[in-house]
């Protein structure tokens, strides 16, 4: 194939460069496609066409306003639920469930319901947000992981805390007993306390000690009393003459 | 008495029970069907179609009536760039709309006459030619000539066919599924790239199109670059780059090109 530089005179209508470089290979128009010209390699890749950038899917991202949601039925019957539980039990515990079976939660269940203890199941969302609203906010560290709740009327802390340590898989997190919030450790203290009865008890005899002791004195013999209360006047005696020596 | 009847009523509904269970665990398998409302579509009306009176494609000559045949030069620029004529609907609803340049002999025409005429309805749809028949003489030299001695004789008539012509036209009382199968196989017998095409469709391509290059990204086009001979590119473009802007290769079209 022949190069020819060909110099064509044009007139100024239309204009043309002046030197082309002419090479006689295919004609522009081929049945193959005809292999471009570098340069022009070069232009087709620098115009090609560049697509808008594509947006993400639409579940790519979570939502921005989970907080303006409003509840669905089912969350308002669960937090209904919760409402009562929390107005009429004074024992709730939040125990910690890590892969018990059927068998063993039917055992538990059984064992706890001879005690008046009802273990109930909710989901954790609907509970931190029925907590966030009302007054026991400070639970909600509480309801993370699986986690199951044991209500009661009478707060049964021995027998409860006596189940759980037979069962493997539960594990107590914390209680709130008569509107106080409770750890684990604090809820086996609370289990060794004594009982109201006792410490009512022990409150009168700590109040009524002397007047009891005084009452007791004067049942006794006569002679016992007198002897008692010859004693005690020596002692005030003696007492009274070595204070008087050290004032002067 | 009253006991004895406690005890009826309490053993009547602890059968109930045992058979209900009985039955749940024996059809538990089963779907549950349940009652439903049939929607369909409702079939397009064509009551508004005239059907013209020939329907069938007709005969095309294989060479036009010359009494003195001349010689025409290659003139191989009627195969290059898109279609000015014929590449818009007239009558018709469906159409093969040729994607790239070529020649189009008797041989194809026959064949397209004799398909379509053969497999479709002529109660319901009719078709009509939006090409030529063939006018163009093309030479031949006789096989195992040298080099010279004249121009060769012609051989055959072509009929030249640019990127974005319609081929034939379909219509009548018919839906695209319907002629769709009939007219691709055609297309697919063609010697260019061609493609069925309702009036939707080929809106919604040119649209496609238009779209793209609205919506392009890149600040450089081929256009601004060849107009204003940016870097002396117009050295190695020809004077067609100009018009079709790197859309068209020879008779070929580049469809990732915008």
């Amino acid at each position: 194939m022949a190069a020819t530089l060909c110099r064509i005179l044009l007139p100024k209508q239309g204009w043309l460069p002046f030197t082309q470089c002419v090479r006689h290979g295919s004609k522009s128009v081929t049945r193959h496609k005809r292999p471009l010209h570098f340069l022009k390699q070069k232009l087709m890749s620098v115009t090609r066409y560049i697509p808008p950038p594509r947006p993400a899917p639409p579940g790519a991202y979570p939502r921005q306003t989970i907080r303006d949601q409003e509840d669905d039925p089912f969350t308002i019957l669960v937090k209904k639920n919760l409402k009562n539980v929390f107005q009429e039990s004074k024992m709730i515990a939040v125990v910690q469930n890590s892969g018990s079976t059927a068998d063993e939660m039917m055992l538990l269940k059984y064992k706890l319901h001879k005690h008046g203890i009802t273990v109930k199941f909710f989901p954790n969302q609907v509970v931190r947000s029925f907590l966030k609203d009302s007054t026991y906010s400070n639970m909600a560290p509480l309801f993370i992981g699986h986690t199951v709740l044991f209500i009661s009327k009478e707060p049964k802390v021995k027998e409860m805390l006596s189940s759980l340590r037979t069962s493997r898989h539960m594990l107590l997190l914390g209680a709130c007993i008569d509107n106080t919030l409770l750890s684990a450790q604090g809820v086996v203290s609370y289990s060794k306390l004594p009982s109201v009865a006792v410490v009512q008890g022990e409150l009168v005899s700590g109040l009524t000690l002397l007047t009891s002791q005084t009452a007791a004195m004067l049942q006794r013999h006569p002679a016992q009393l007198s002897a008692l209360l010859q004693q005690h006047v020596k002692q005030q005696s003696s007492e009274g003459a070595p204070k008087a020596q050290e004032a002067t | 008495m009253f006991s004895i009847i406690k005890a009826a009523v309490g053993g009547l509904t602890a059968l109930c029970r045992v058979n209900g269970h009985q039955q749940g665990l024996l059809h538990g398998h089963l779907k549950v069907l349940a009652a439903g409302l049939n929607t369909r579509d409702i079939p397009p009306d064509h009551s508004d179609v005239v059907l013209p009176d020939r329907r069938k494609l007709k005969f095309v000559n294989k060479m036009p009536n010359f009494k003195n045949a001349k010689k025409e030069m290659k003139n191989l620029k009627d195969i290059q760039g898109p279609a000015t004529a014929a590449n818009a609907f007239t009558k018709g609803e469906f159409a093969i709309v040729a994607m790239g340049g070529g020649y189009l002999h008797w041989g194809h025409i026959e064949m397209i006459r004799l398909t379509i005429n053969r497999k479709m309805d002529p109660k319901t749809t009719f078709a009509r030619w939006r090409v030529n028949g063939p006018y163009k003489p093309v030479t031949r030299k006789g096989l195992g000539m040298r080099m010279g001695g004249g121009k060769g004789a012609i051989d055959q008539y072509v009929t030249p066919v640019r990127y974005g012509r319609f081929i034939v036209e379909v219509g009548g009382k018919v839906e695209l599924g319907e002629i769709q199968r009939i007219m691709t196989e055609v297309a697919q017998k063609l010697p260019f790239k061609a493609k069925v095409f309702s009036r939707a469709s080929l809106a919604a391509f040119q649209k496609k199109h238009a779209d793209m290059e609205q919506n392009n990204q890149n600040p450089w086009t081929f256009k601004e670059i060849t107009l204003g001979n940016m870097l002396g590119i117009r050295k190695v473009l020809s004077p067609k780059d100009l018009c079709h802007n790197g859309r068209f290769a020879g008779k070929f079209h580049l469809p990732w090109r915008v």
